[in-house]
């Protein structure tokens, strides 16, 4: 599959984006190889209107990226305790992208941008919202399911160690290993707004 | 190892078999190579070998990151039943997945019928049993603390000082004890400083995939065991059959499949058999053998403990995610007066999130994004919460069966086996004074910190199921003796979670090690 490239993105999108610079334009993601690419430019774009302004929305994204990319098909569960069904990782969610990151793009033009990442952000947020309501996307997933790219994007980050973190402004660093020293203790505040010390996921 | 020219099946020789490779397969073959030095030791296991310890970083984070299984291949497509049956199958066995909680059981859970007149007496006393798990407790590598109540006397300390509470599980202690019922941390199969060859705990969260090897898995021990040449282990190979000898007094070979030799058919003849192949399979290989069965009892009284568990809301600020793992212990409600009504139960606290996740839409039906979403998850977590759970004593009818179901068979045509669990009626008689007695204690801790139970929910199966071969002192009304020993072979035994003939009130793995130990003895005599 072609790379996609700023250029490339660029041309798609029209000049002059008006999102934020996450430095993820340059970045080409590479999914699976019979998966779809994700544009940089317009996760950026999707991610200023569903992530919070106080998370590195950056890091978040590109988590998510990675997320995709090294999705398997068809890997086997969980089958956890006295459970008798073995069941296996579906389609990439990732599949369902193409389609829904076209359907932002023309329900942003016809709101009369020039594409979706130079709409402005309450028309962004309105096609999104709409969006998610057409999906009948009624719960944050807790992984994604390729129910919409933005829910998707937000349940990877909400439901992340880092994101856990940043809600209770402490370094909890859940899915870390972290030792037993000083666990007694209350996590360290998180020093700055935004910072954690947990990874995304 | 000999080739049997006439059918070509490739025989084995040892002199003790053990069918089986989990966790008290693992214990029992570690203590025979130190009871009787040279001793020759086969363990056959249906499944994999996972030994690749390197790679469980990587498992951890996928299992993690994706919800895949953190023991690849840890299972046999068409080696499954119906009911309560693990599907984990491999050198392991179900304790690779253990979240390492060595709770033991009772003095009452032995003396169920002299002291409350139900169910049955184990054929053992206590003090027994109590020196073998702290035999268990050195051999595992457990970690815990004197508990505060004087029934609970050890005659050993811990190997291991205990696992620290993490700060919420602190907060939750100074909470729960507000109700005057005294707690404890769990004790744990998991180092709190380095122990026999492996780390300590690293707080990982994820115990049943334990990245360090700070919590115990058999797989460390079926490792020295053949690096010290002390066994020989044949994973892939699954049992079909025990075979009897002509007066069938005794067991004279196991017939297997190798996986490993592309279906080839392989058989081991040894001086000592012993069945380790837990709860489901063991009865399910005897019935398939017909073995062991003369008092009709292979499969039945089949056990386990009923739950109940419930989510408080509180007046806490509390940090999920800290060490989900861990939790807090009351063993004040293992003794039951012998004139009141009778309730027999553990009871456990967690952290817990529940009703602090994010979520996309709020109580209105808004929906949520970024700032807004963050701010009504911050706004939702200002009090704590903790996930309570109470384990409580049941007991099986002979009804509470294991059988062979002859419409599903796995590929070789054998039957698979279906468990359904049946109480006896003295159980199902207090059911609803049992259920009234948990959930007033749940409301009783929340109400002693102002706080409000959230739900409560009723466990659909029985947890930590054992039974199938229970043990006892007569040949009529049990599979086999106090060490396992079959009442109608000599040299066969059965060991672990099957011997149980009643499930306690709380985790059991410490209890089938415990046993398992025991037995050791008598199967090192032969």
């Amino acid at each position: 599959m072609a790379r996609v490239t700023r250029r490339g993105a660029l041309k798609t999108l029209g000049a002059a984006a008006v999102v934020p610079d996450f430095g993820l334009k340059a970045t080409a993601f590479h999914l699976q190889a019979d998966a779809p690419q994700l544009d940089p430019v317009m996760l950026a774009a999707i991610g200023e209107v569903v992530l919070p302004a106080e998370a590195d929305r950056k890091a978040a994204i590109a988590a998510f990226v990675r997320w995709v990319r090294a999705y398997k098909e068809g890997a086997d569960t969980d089958h956890g305790y006295g459970n008798t069904r073995i069941r296996a990782t579906g389609p990439s969610p990732s599949r369902s992208y193409p389609a829904q990151i076209a359907a932002l793009e023309s329900s942003a033009r016809a709101a009369g941008a020039a594409s979706f990442p130079q709409a402005p952000l309450d028309v962004r947020r309105g096609i999104l919202e709409a969006a998610i309501a057409g999906a009948k996307i009624e719960r944050l997933p807790a992984r994604p399911t390729g129910g919409h790219v933005a829910a998707d994007l937000m349940g990877h980050y909400f439901n992340s160690s880092a994101a856990s973190d940043l809600c209770y402004r402490a370094a909890i660093g859940r899915d870390l290993c972290r030792g037993l020293q000083d666990s007694e203790k209350a996590p360290a505040p998180l020093p700055t707004p935004g910072a954690s010390r947990g990874d995304v996921r | 190892m000999s080739d049997d020219a006439a059918t070509h099946m490739i025989t084995y020789e040892s002199d003790v078999c053990i069918v089986g490779g989990g966790i008290s397969a693992a214990m029992l073959a570690q203590k025979l190579a130190e009871l009787k030095p040279g001793i020759a030791i086969t363990i056959v296991e249906a499944g994999v070998k996972i030994f690749d310890f390197q790679n469980r970083t990587e498992y951890r984070q996928r299992s993690l990151d994706y919800g895949e299984n953190a023991w690849p291949g840890d299972f046999i497509d068409d080696q499954a039943g119906a009911g309560v049956i693990s599907r984990t199958m491999a050198v392991g066995g179900s304790a690779l997945h253990w979240g390492g909680v060595t709770n033991r059981f009772s003095e009452e859970d032995l003396t169920l019928k002299s002291r409350y007149g139900l169910a049955v007496d184990w054929p053992l006393a206590w003090a027994d049993l109590e020196r073998h798990y702290c035999e268990a407790e050195r051999r595992l590598g457990v970690s815990g603390e004197p508990g505060p109540l004087p029934e609970d006397r050890r005659s050993e300390p811990y190997p291991m000082p205990p696992m620290p509470l993490s700060y919420n599980l602190v907060q939750l202690k100074q909470w729960a004890e507000r109700s005057g019922i005294p707690f404890q941390g769990t004790p744990q199969a998991k180092n709190t400083r380095p122990y026999d060859g492996r780390s300590a705990c690293l707080r990982c969260n994820t115990c049943e995939i334990c990245p360090t090897g700070a919590r115990y898995s058999p797989d460390f021990t079926f490792k020295q065991l053949l690096a010290a040449k002390k066994i020989t282990l044949h994973d892939r190979t699954q049992v079909r059959k025990l075979i009897a000898s002509p007066d069938r007094k005794r067991i004279a070979a196991v017939q297997a499949v190798s996986r490993a030799a592309g279906g080839e058919a392989v058989e081991y003849r040894a001086k000592t058999f012993v069945i380790a192949s837990g709860y489901a399979w063991s009865p399910h290989l005897l019935l398939l053998s017909d073995v062991a069965n003369s008092s009709g009892l292979v499969g039945k009284y089949m056990t386990g403990h009923a739950f109940i568990g419930g989510q408080i809301e509180l007046d806490a600020a509390l940090f999920p995610g800290m060490n989900e793992q861990h939790s807090l212990i009351s063993r004040k409600f293992f003794r039951c007066a012998a004139d009141a009504p009778f309730v027999r139960h553990d009871l456990r606290v967690w952290e817990s999130s529940a009703g602090r996740d994010p979520r996309l839409k709020d109580a209105a039906g808004t929906l949520l994004l970024g700032d807004a979403l963050l701010a009504d998850w911050r706004g939702r977590t200002k009090r704590g919460a903790a996930r309570v759970r109470a384990y409580y004593d049941v007991h099986p009818s002979a009804d509470s069966t294991l059988t062979l179901d002859s419409a599903k068979k796995n590929r070789f045509g054998d039957p698979l086996p279906v468990i359904r669990h049946v109480l006896d009626d003295a159980t199902r008689s207090r059911a609803d004074a049992t259920r009234t007695h948990i959930r007033g204690l749940f409301e009783l801790l929340a109400k002693a910190n102002n706080g409000r139970l959230l739900n409560v929910s009723e466990g659909n199966y029985l947890d930590h199921p054992g039974g199938g071969c229970r043990m006892g002192t007569d040949p009529a009304s049990s599979v086999c003796d106090s060490y396992g020993r079959t009442h109608d072979h000599d040299n066969l035994f059965v060991v672990g979670s099957p011997t149980l003939p009643t499930g306690g009130c709380t985790n059991a793995t410490l209890t089938f090690v415990a046993l398992t130990l025991r037995s050791a003895g008598a199967i090192a005599q032969g």
